[in-house]
């Protein structure tokens, strides 16, 4: 169950777990990823899990509830944790290409299904492409400083982006920090 | 053109005008397009949702525009440019080709 000072990734883990065990397959994406690869050097409230596939809220919910949260808007709140839980649609992808491989963190006898570290970079550098976020680019560079990244996929992913010339700054960036 | 697919003219409508000017709000678009504010609410609700659109508070107002991470984005964007070549030229001065340009303070529209 849920208890007050239940880790991110424990937390985490026992939704997706919830979710799997009521045919709900969920990911965890976004900010919470680079928590937990960070070892929440970057510290993430929201958890957002994808959904695989098309799953209506009224399926959601009871499993939700069952670990005692309630439903607020769109989120779900749990009186004992600060953390705000989102289910987001699918598909699974980083901006336009699909999420191929599935990172798996095992938490007891409990699965956590998040991004893996290459797509969890791609997914904030995506903010800082697309939005000009100077925040996410420092996420995507605290992950690549504490975790093995895959930084040919990485390029090859922003030149389909057509991100040439922010990808070049991301590198800049990630050589004077002192990545893995 | 599209109801067939996204089942609603009021969601058809209400993409390509965001689609068109980049970034609009449910007042705006309503007006332009003569539809109840709460019906466009509720379809760019829906597409926020969805993930093909994002929103973003600029002062009081809420934003709508084009999510650049939405996977099918490019696709999408495809299929409602080939929508706007057979909306009517005059619907399409009126309502899709927005003055894009800035117009400086007190001068008058021409």
């Amino acid at each position: 169950m849920i208890r007050k000072n239940l880790s991110l990734p424990d937390l985490a883990a026992t939704i997706c777990d919830a979710c799997k065990r009521n045919g709900i397959d969920v990911v965890l994406s976004g900010g919470a990823c680079v928590s937990i690869y960070t070892e929440n050097k970057y510290e993430s409230f929201d958890l957002d899990f994808v959904l695989l596939s098309h799953v209506r809220r009224k399926m959601i919910r009871p499993v939700l509830e069952a670990l005692g949260f309630h439903e607020d808007g769109r989120h779900f709140r749990h009186p004992d944790t600060p953390y705000i839980v989102e289910f987001l649609s699918p598909p699974l992808s980083v901006s336009g290409e699909p999420v191929r491989e599935i990172h798996k963190i095992h938490r007891g006898k409990m699965i956590l299904r998040l991004l893996s570290p290459t797509d969890c970079v791609k997914d904030r550098l995506a903010a800082f492409y697309h939005w000009n976020d100077r925040p996410s680019l420092d996420q995507a560079l605290m992950v690549c400083k504490d975790i093995p990244v895959d930084l040919r996929e990485v390029r090859r992913w922003s030149m389909s982006e057509g991100m040439k010339d922010k990808f070049e700054l991301f590198k800049e960036a990630l050589s004077g920090s002192g990545s893995r | 053109m599209l109801e067939p697919l996204f089942e609603s003219e009021s969601k058809e409508k209400a993409l390509l005008y965001v689609y068109t000017h980049g970034e609009s709000y449910p007042r705006e678009i309503a007006k332009s397009l003569g539809l109840h504010v709460n019906t466009v609410q509720y379809q760019l609700l829906k597409l926020e949702g969805g993930g093909v659109l994002y929103s973003k508070l600029k002062g009081r107002i809420r934003l709508f525009g084009f999510n650049p991470r939405y996977a099918f984005k490019k696709e999408l964007s495809a299929l409602l440019a080939k929508a706007l070549t057979f909306v009517p030229e005059e619907e399409l001065n009126l309502l899709y080709r927005p003055r894009m340009r800035p117009r400086r303070t007190g001068k008058p529209l021409s």
